[in-house]
Parts: structure tokens; sequence; C-alpha cells
């Protein structure tokens, strides 16, 4: 058993490379990103589960960083929109968010493109009922979420072609 | 004031010992949807916390005429269950999917309305809570411990461990209101599990209402409206008048008392409406 008592150490992977960090227990996710590590594609929302600005992956499944202590992801997987890109270039669902204005104020997008990052990892091809149901946790208030959709598709499209 | 102490037992046996040690003070929380939240929102202060996230009581199991789901089991797992229908669709509209692939069953239990979906259908479908201290371990009625929570006394040193759901018999339904399609709390839910014989009589009803009162509920008196009686319009009035009559809701952001009430009579009326139709396109 682990017991962590004032200040804790925990070390993880982040976007595919090796981090510890020394942090008072309780400290969530969220914080450790964009507090102690200067991250802050991760969007500090509601804090309450509800809006899904600070979904992250852990091994692969969208998370809600504000609502889960970075203890507990000692020894796992967490991929934050930093980590998406490779060699310098925009990951497809980034480029489609660019391309078709699917983001505004920008506040919801890392969670969004995340979740969608998930959603496409398990089934390429969604429909927009799936797309509109994997993204049910992650509120919009600029878009109405339409551009959002179609930045999805079209993602899904160009990934497939890029295969 | 601030956490001293973050304890994350690696088995069942470590999480009791902890809590039987500690006491009240430590705070459990199982995916932490719930308890990080209020921490989150300056409403909780815990000195001592355990999270049971790596406590095992993630198993799934099927034993003679019932299931048995670990306490630590998570939303989007439940939502898989096809065998418990009812429970399973709540699952699958219960918060978004982050929250799913984070919240627990065991954990939902301890939601006060308008959140904790999941007692609704559990109630419906009879489950007995597992409980499990230094002493020993027991099961009792989920109803039971709904209605000892807060300030029942086994909560201090007891940690719950699984539910057991009886496979369901007859129809099930679940329905629930919210002010948005996906991701909203409840403005009220049902859950029924309606047994019906060659007459159309109702054997058997357990009827279930979330955010109809502090805790999920079961409408005793619907139930009684409708035992030995034809399932047809008349009875199923006398139900929704019933279950409208012992709801107690609460007035918050999402919806008032008084509508809530009347929902609560509404969803219990389709609820059963779709029972009867089922039970006219089996026939």
């Amino acid at each position: 058993m682990n017991t962590l008592t004032d200040t804790l150490t925990v070390t993880f992977k982040l976007n595919s490379k090796p981090v510890a960090l020394a942090v008072p227990p309780l400290t969530t996710l969220r914080s450790a990103l964009r507090e102690h590590l200067h991250l802050h594609a991760t969007k500090a929302g509601c804090g309450q589960g509800g809006c899904g600005s600070c979904t992250v992956l852990v091994n692969g499944e969208p998370t809600l960083s504000c609502l889960l202590p970075v203890a507990l992801v000692e020894g796992q997987e967490v991929t934050t929109l930093e980590g998406i890109s490779s060699y310098g270039s925009l990951h497809p669902l980034q480029e489609a968010f660019y391309e078709h204005f699917a983001a505004q104020c920008g506040y919801c997008t890392s969670g969004m493109i995340l979740t969608a990052k998930a959603l496409l990892e398990r089934n390429p091809h969604p429909s927009r009922e799936e797309i509109a149901e994997a993204l049910s946790g992650n509120m919009c208030r600029c878009t109405g979420y339409l551009p959002i959709v179609e930045a999805i598709e079209d993602a899904a499209r160009k990934m497939e072609e890029g295969q | 004031m601030t956490t001293t102490d973050f304890f994350i037992p690696c088995s069942v046996n470590e999480a009791v010992d902890l809590l039987s040690e500690h006491g009240e003070e430590l705070v459990v929380m199982g995916g932490g949807t719930i308890m990080m939240y209020l921490v989150n929102e300056g409403r909780l202060f815990p000195r001592k916390v355990m999270s049971l996230r790596r406590s095992g009581m993630d198993e799934v199991r099927a034993v003679d005429g019932h299931v048995e789901i670990g306490a630590g089991v998570t939303i989007a797992r439940i939502a898989q269950l096809d065998a418990l229908s009812i429970l399973a669709q709540a699952a699958r509209i219960l918060g978004g999917p982050a929250v799913r692939n984070m919240a627990t069953i065991g954990g939902n239990l301890f939601a006060h309305a308008p959140y904790g979906d999941l007692g609704v259908p559990l109630l419906a479908l009879d489950a007995r809570i597992e409980l499990r201290s230094k002493r020993g371990q027991r099961t009792i009625p989920l109803e039971q411990f709904f209605a000892g929570h807060p300030g029942g006394e086994y909560l201090a040193a007891e940690l719950v461990t699984a539910l057991h759901v009886p496979l369901p018999q007859g129809h099930g339904v679940y329905l629930k209101l919210g002010r948005r399609h996906a991701n909203t709390p409840s403005v009220v839910a049902v859950a029924a599990q309606i047994t019906l014989d060659d007459n159309n009589v109702c054997r058997a009803a357990r009827i279930a209402l979330g955010a109809a009162s502090p805790r999920p509920m079961r409408a005793v008196r619907a139930e009684a409206a409708l035992v030995g009686e034809r399932l047809d319009d008349a009875s199923i009035t006398a139900a929704a008048e019933a279950a409208m009559s012992e709801s107690d809701p609460a007035t918050d952001a999402l919806a008032s008392a008084w509508y809530r009430r009347r929902m609560a009579g509404l969803y219990v009326r389709k609820a059963l409406e779709q029972v009867a139709h089922a039970r006219s396109g089996a026939q």
C-alpha cells in the first residue's frame, strides 16, 4: 500500500516521456499539468465534471483531469493536447479543427480533440450520432457544435486516407 | 486545513483496516467524481483521504440467479451489462463518457439527488448491498442502506464492497428526464420492473424514483396500486397518482419540487404504458 503524506512524489508517462514531480496530496492532474508542469493546453473549467474542458487521456481513455488526484496516475500513461502532434506537424484532428473553424474561444478545443482522438481510435468511422454521443461530456458555448462534428468527420476521412 | 494523508490501498482488506483505524475522519473516494468536485468547490477539506481505485473490487460475476458487481466497477462497464437491462440503460446516460470512465457503481450510491441515478434501477431490481468491516461481511437490502444514510451506524466502519443484483423477471423500463438530452442530472428518473401473468394481471411490481426525494426511493404505494390488478389505464393512473403523492422532491437549479412531483407521476405513467405496450406487442 502507498501512504502519501504532506508531499507526494509521483512518476508517470506524460506524452510518451517519463515525468516525476513532488506535489501536495490531492493535487489534481489538472493542477499538476498547468501549475507544476506549465502545460496549459488542458483547460480549467467547471471543476465539477460537467464541462469536459480539462479532458486528457489516461491510458487512452478520456478522463477528467480536474477530478483525478495526480497520485492516481502513478505508472500510467497520460496524453494531453501537447502530445498529439508528431515531428512538429499538427495531428489531423488539429488540422481539421483549424480548417472547419471548429475552435472559436478555444476553451473546449483541447478536450474536444482528445475526446475525438479516443473515439477515432476505437471507431475509425463514427456516424454523426456516435460523434455527438462521444462529445456529450464536452461543452462548447461558441460553435453550436456543427463545425466540431464536421471537423471530426473530415479528420476521420483524412486519417483513413493517410494510412 | 489541508490534506495530510492520502491512502491508496491495494486490497479490500487494507481498505477495511484503514477505515477501522481512522473512522469517520477518513474520506473515501471511489472514482472521485463526487469527492473531488466538493474539494474543488471548497466545500470539503478532508484531512485524510482513501482512494479505492487500486483496491480491486472491480469484478462482475454471474452467480446462480444473480450478478455480483464489485463496488469499484466503473459506470462505463455497467453500461455493458445487458443482462441487467434497466441498470445498463441508466449507466449509458449517466454524465458524460469521461465521468462514466471514472465514476464507480459503489460511489454512485453515495451521491445525493439530483445525482446518483444507479440507485434507482438497483432498487427496482431488488439489489442487495455487500458491506465489509473488521467484524465481517454482511449484505442488506439496498433500500435499507438508503434509509440508514446518512447517520447509519454501519457506515462509519463498513466499506461498500459489492452489489448483488438478482437477474430480472418480467418487463423492465428505465426513464430519465433531464434538462438536456445528455450529460444531465435528473429532473426525475423512474425505474420499473413488472411481472404480469397470462391474464395481464400484475404479479409483482417494483417501482423506484430518482430525484423525487433526497435518496433514491421505492414508490411502494404505486407498486401496491398495481399488484393484483390488471395493467390497464385505471391501474396505471392509480399508480401514477400514488407515485406523485409519495414523492418528496427538492427544488433546485434544475427544477422545482412542484414540477418534479408532477413529472414523477407522468414518468411512472410513461414507464407503465411502455410495459403495457411491450406486453401487447409480445402477444
